[in-house]
């Protein structure tokens, strides 16, 4: 069993209060994106699930998440159901010089966003009862067992290789997969006549965006779970990418609308974030600008393409989360080096192709596992409670037919 | 005590279930329909 290193201890649980913080920070940046009459419903997803999650990870997500494994690297055991003998003193697997709590916490951090994150695919039009049982079982059933391949030692996708250091597959590709698969099964907003709706409040957007921005630090150079030289660099490269991604998007919005977005400026920062989630770790500042740059095009080009797909992924979940989750995973295996990580592993341009191929087989195994279950969950609850509000509650808002709220006064 | 903790949550998951759907399902009189209570929140 290891040391407890003061320090390592200090980064990882500031680094934990900093992934926190990310999820409220996605309630103001998807609130601000809605219309005014859906805001409390929509922020209320993001809130929710900070506490439900918190619940259910303690209970049984860390231990099928990261447990000892159950045998073909697929899902952890129940062994440390209720976090029994999750304790003070370190795990001999994970975070060697922390306390194994600390890592727990930092880990269902973590697990509390990501299912937050698909919340605007849905955005405006289902149910709460049917969001509250489709997080619980998305966390149980899809985002446990994928975290288990990715980040348990034994899991079969570590096993191979894969790289991703803060969740580029397990968080955003994930994620982003289940939300475009919601968005098919739950159907498009009543009423709309163009696929996009004005926000109502950009300030909220980007004050949520800078919350991310700065949480984000803790959920990448915190997962070098240790105040360290590893750190330091996703510190920067995750910083890099952000801002590379949001000078291009903003760049190209100018030269295609003929005016520099606000909005287009955060969400093209957090498909920079999205994007270098994976490669933090194990990349050099100069590449996280290439990074930045190239998922600023290819996310600005897939929520193109998501308007003319007609399919009503609100707040475009897909087109930044699972389309920048999967460029960050592929770019991970292209620009890798043990320069950077000793840790990890060289890719494509340090002369290793066949870390390649991993990462593109991670990203075809998580995104086809997501698909497939998150379509498998959202059946089944429809067949217990109906997933989409009645059209009178939609066309009046579900702050008010949901939550018997409003957010504005007249 | 982990066993009594998974049922207290297990309670809560069984109330959110029987628990109303909708506000005007609690709330439906035809004088106030979620329309109204809408504009009346406008």
């Amino acid at each position: 069993m290891g040391t407890i290193d003061s320090g390592d201890t200090a980064w990882l649980l500031i680094s934990t209060a900093l992934v926190m913080l990310m999820t409220p920070g996605l309630a103001l940046f998807y609130g601000g994106l809605v219309r005014r009459k859906n805001v409390l419903s929509t922020i209320m997803h993001s809130f929710f699930i900070l506490a439900l999650i918190s619940v259910t990870w303690v209970l049984w997500g860390y231990s099928l998440a990261f447990g000892p494994d159950s045998g073909i690297g697929l899902i952890g055991r129940l062994d440390w159901v209720g976090l029994e003998g999750v304790i003070g003193a370190p795990s001999e697997t994970y975070a060697t010089t922390t306390p194994h709590l600390a890592f727990m916490a930092f880990q269902m951090m973590f697990a509390i966003i990501t299912p937050a994150l698909i919340s605007g695919a849905f955005a405006e039009r289902k149910r709460f009862k049917a969001f509250v049982l489709f997080s619980v079982a998305w966390s149980t059933l899809v985002y446990a067992p994928i975290a288990h391949w990715v980040w348990s030692p034994d899991g079969w996708l570590a096993g191979l290789g894969i790289l991703d250091v803060a969740g580029g597959t397990v968080v955003h590709l994930a994620s982003g997969v289940a939300a475009l698969v919601s968005a098919l099964v739950v159907g498009r907003r009543m009423g709309l006549i163009e696929p996009i709706t004005e926000p109502h409040d950009v300030p909220m957007t980007v004050l949520g965006a800078g919350l991310l921005w700065f949480g984000w630090f803790g959920f990448n150079a915190g997962s070098a779970l240790g105040a360290n030289g590893v750190a330091a660099v996703a510190l920067v490269t995750t910083n890099t990418a952000a801002a590379m991604a949001a000078l291009t998007w903003v760049t190209i919005s100018w030269l295609h609308r003929g005016s520099p977005s606000v909005v287009g400026a955060a969400i093209g920062a957090v498909a920079g974030l999205v994007a270098i989630t994976p490669a933090a770790g194990y990349v050099t500042p100069a590449a996280s600008v290439l990074i930045g740059f190239g998922v600023g095009l290819v996310c600005y080009g897939a929520s193109l393409l998501r308007l003319r797909s007609r399919v009503d992924d609100a707040l475009d979940v897909f087109a930044v989360h699972g389309v920048g989750g999967a460029f960050g995973a592929v770019a991970t295996g292209i620009f890798a080096t043990v320069a950077v990580n000793e840790a990890g592993r060289d890719g494509l341009l340090a002369g290793n192709a066949a870390q390649l191929a991993v990462q593109i087989l991670g990203v075809g195994a998580v995104a086809t596992y997501s698909a497939a279950a998150t379509a498998a969950i959202l059946l089944a609850i429809n067949l217990v409670v109906r997933i989409r509000v009645p059209g009178d509650a939609e066309e009046a808002g579900l702050d008010l037919a949901q939550h018997g709220e409003v957010a504005y006064q007249a | 005590m982990t066993i009594a903790a998974l049922v207290v949550f297990a309670a809560l998951l069984a109330a959110w279930l029987l628990a109303p759907a909708e506000r005007h399902q609690r709330r439906a009189r035809p004088e106030h329909s979620v329309m109204e209570l809408a504009a009346d929140a406008a």
